[in-house]
């Protein structure tokens, strides 16, 4: 419960930053999608009932704050958090290219996604938004999965400070 | 578990949790998108509970970036900056309702009422955070319904349009801005009197729509609100058009514009509490064009 309580406080943190912190960045266009890198970490280290109705909250404060009003994010984010959990133990994630490649092509994914469920639930045509999705969306999910490392390295640090019990975050493929 | 002695098997408890969970996301996005309403109570309580974390967060870093910006880096020219930037924006807005009033007179319709021009009660709001998403465009604000503030309202800065009130906690709201891609504004090209509906294109760059071919615009024509839309009054600045695409067929021409608030450097706004009404002549209109109006788009 104590975990629980320190995750959800940690995934406010990490949405208070995403919304306040980050647009003072220099690249502002292009923003890192921190709430994204905790959900996928969460999907390797968390079981799947609490991990998934953090993610479902954490989700809907997403669509909250934003100015998407049909809650695609209270979708995208449980359902990303379980494809990660499908993929743990699978795949070799210590290296930074791999956790690299993990989380960029989540967030391509999730990208697509956005869009296609967009396309599907708007009455009017968002041809303007495609192009978006090469020219600004790519680039943006490229940064995510370039800081995740950091962040996957610093998250399984404290992890591992507070609750050592729970080993240290990402698990790698078992074998055997 | 108590609940895992009602299913069979503990993976099926898992699974069923799963798709319930994903189920119960897909019935709310269903809802949404079906009733539209602002936020229950729920949704409220849930900002409220995060904004004062937004809040500090932006309170520390704005006196973070402006002891680094006022007394380390260049503090005259900062100063110098700000003051040349304010005299900009006035003059700005004194030239833009300088044309509006002369073009007016010239047209002799007497549809500007100067009483009208004044905006009868206005509310002041810090932005106090961004989307968090990527695709969409709003921000934050820290006013909400005890504030007066309701879904709807026109949101303005000094230099002009900024969006519309989208959501509404009893101290917070977001303000989905004009170059959402599900934002509209009905507007006119001030030189050419052309009517258009300003949509957002998601980045900083918004577009005009069914502007009819035959209408003459160039880059550099300033846009400005027709006040149509019943939330915002005539002749607030939304942009300046940088880009016109006549094709030799169809019916209209593309145009883009770009929006005279710098919308990623917002930090204080004023919203329209009570917008006055355009005049009956332009009400009728309104009540024939119904479909493109101002306000958020039906997503």
């Amino acid at each position: 419960m104590k975990r629980i309580g320190y995750s959800l406080f940690l995934g406010i943190l990490f949405l208070t930053l995403q919304t306040t912190l980050l647009p003072y960045l220099p690249i502002q266009r292009i923003r890192p999608d921190m709430v994204l890198i905790l959900i996928l970490y969460w999907g390797l280290s968390f079981p799947p009932v609490s991990g998934g109705i953090l993610s479902f909250f954490l989700g809907y404060l997403m669509d909250l704050f934003s100015g998407n009003s049909f809650g695609l994010y209270t979708f995208s984010r449980p359902l990303l958090f379980y494809v990660a959990q499908f993929f743990k133990g699978r795949i070799y994630l210590e290296g930074f290219l791999s956790q690299f490649l993990f989380v960029f092509l989540f967030a391509l994914f999730e990208g697509l996604l956005i869009l296609t469920l967009l396309s599907a639930l708007n009455p009017v045509a968002l041809n303007n938004l495609y192009p978006l999705l090469f020219t600004f969306y790519a680039p943006q999910s490229f940064l995510t999965g370039l800081i995740a490392p950091i962040l996957f390295f610093l998250l399984k640090k404290i992890s591992f400070l507070f609750f050592p019990q729970y080993g240290n975050g990402i698990k790698t493929r078992e074998r055997g | 578990m108590r609940i895992r002695g009602f299913f069979l098997f503990r993976r099926y408890t898992v699974l069923t949790f799963i798709l319930l969970l994903l189920l119960i996301a897909l019935v709310l996005m269903s809802l949404r998108v079906k009733q539209r309403k602002g936020l229950d109570f729920f949704d409220a309580f849930l900002m409220e509970l995060c904004s004062p974390f937004q809040k500090a967060s932006t309170f520390v870093i704005k006196t973070v970036h402006g002891v680094f910006q006022n007394y380390i880096i260049l503090i005259h020219l900062q100063r110098e900056n700000a003051m040349l930037k304010q005299k900009i924006v006035e003059l700005q807005r004194e030239n833009s309702q300088m044309r509006e009033t002369a073009y007016a007179h010239e047209r002799l319709k007497g549809l500007l009422q100067f009483k009208g021009k004044n905006l009868s009660s206005v509310i002041a709001a810090e932005v106090i955070g961004q989307d968090p998403s990527s695709w969409f465009k709003s921000v934050t604000i820290n006013k909400g319904e005890k504030d007066g503030i309701k879904k709807g309202m026109a949101v303005i800065s000094p230099e002009g349009v900024v969006g519309q009130i989208l959501k509404t906690a009893p101290y917070h709201s977001t303000v989905l801005l004009i170059t959402d891609y599900s934002s509209a504004v009905d507007s006119i090209v001030q030189r050419t009197r052309a009517k258009a509906i300003v949509e957002g294109k998601g980045e900083n760059r918004c577009q005009l729509k069914y502007l009819l071919r035959s209408e003459e615009v160039m880059i550099g024509d300033i846009v400005v609100t027709s006040g149509l839309g019943g939330n915002f009054q005539k002749g607030l600045m939304v942009g300046e058009i940088r880009k016109v695409d006549k094709k030799e067929h169809g019916i209209f021409q593309y145009a883009e514009l770009v929006p005279s608030v710098d919308l990623t450097k917002l930090e204080e706004v004023l919203i329209i509490a009570e917008s006055p009404l355009p005049p009956p002549e332009e009400r009728g209109k309104k009540m024939k064009k119904s479909p493109p109006g101002a306000g958020p788009k039906k997503k």
